[in-house]
């Protein structure tokens, strides 16, 4: 499947009416994150609502692959993509502004963004912070556990200070259940919808790239 | 509704802070739900403005 992903992505690039959004390694990322967000929630939230199961486990081990999926992530943004396509700066600001201003019934010129749009941008940051805290906390809390690797140690920690690991692990929860909607929401609004086929092909069509992207923000 | 957890530790009377509570839950989904309904509503109508009328 990888190889027929490649070969389109190879066709595309080639191909000037198709321009490449996102590369195979970035889509499989994509798609494990989400496996693993998924899983991190069923086995976070059922046994809460009342249907119990051996959960712990599954959790701790799917919550370290995030982990490695998260520093793979942030290693190959920050030293083998572009991450000024992601970064929040003037422009977006400004963009963000005309945005809600245009949202709320105000008249004004619609900025072109460049790969991503300042809400996206947003979006990301934002998710970025809470996957954070949810890994972090969660790597904390492997101390509290024995595993095949190691043995547990709750001592490293006073009970104040694992009370405050469990409370940002906890509510960082929370919010990935809202932006998970969210971004499902996102990707099946019309507006957005023609980036949505991208994540599973890799390219938007070119009218698409002309109409929605300023080419001097995003040189594909 | 609470916010937060706490638990009775067994060295003392005092209560102990054990994590956020799941109350919480469905403000969180709640605060989605809203967000969608809002936006969705907005940029319809933003969308039926921008349209030419025929």
């Amino acid at each position: 499947m990888n190889e027929i992903a490649t070969r389109d992505l190879q066709a595309a690039t080639k191909d000037p009416e198709h321009v490449v959004r996102h590369q195979p390694l970035d889509r499989l990322y994509h798609w494990l994150m989400a496996i693993c967000v998924f899983i991190l929630m069923g086995t976070a939230f059922l046994p809460i609502l009342g249907i119990k199961f051996e959960w712990l486990d599954i959790h701790w081990i799917t919550g370290v692959a995030l982990a490695a999926l998260v520093l793979f992530h942030i290693v190959r943004a920050l030293f083998f993509q572009d991450w000024r396509n992601m970064w929040i700066g003037i422009t977006d600001l400004r963009e963000m502004w005309g945005d809600v201003y245009r949202l709320l019934g105000g008249q004004a010129r619609q900025q072109l963004p460049g790969k991503y749009d300042a809400a996206q941008k947003l979006y990301h940051l934002g998710v970025a912070v809470v996957v954070l805290s949810v890994v972090g906390t969660g790597l904390l809390m492997l101390l509290k556990i024995d595993t095949p690797l190691w043995r547990r140690n709750p001592y490293w920690f006073s009970a104040d200070t694992w009370g405050m690991i469990y409370v940002i692990h906890g509510m960082a929860a929370m919010t990935i259940v809202a932006i998970v909607l969210v971004h499902i929401y996102f990707a099946v609004h019309p507006d957005q919808w023609y980036l949505t086929p991208s994540m599973f092909r890799g390219w938007i069509s070119r009218a698409d790239y002309d109409r929605h992207h300023d080419p001097t923000r995003w040189k594909a | 509704m609470q916010f937060l957890r706490y638990s009775r530790s067994i060295y003392g009377g005092q209560d102990q802070l054990i994590g956020a509570s799941w109350d919480l839950l469905p403000w969180f989904v709640g605060a989605a739900a809203a967000f969608i309904i809002l936006h969705a509503i907005l940029s319809a109508v933003a969308n039926r403005r921008r349209r030419p009328s025929r």
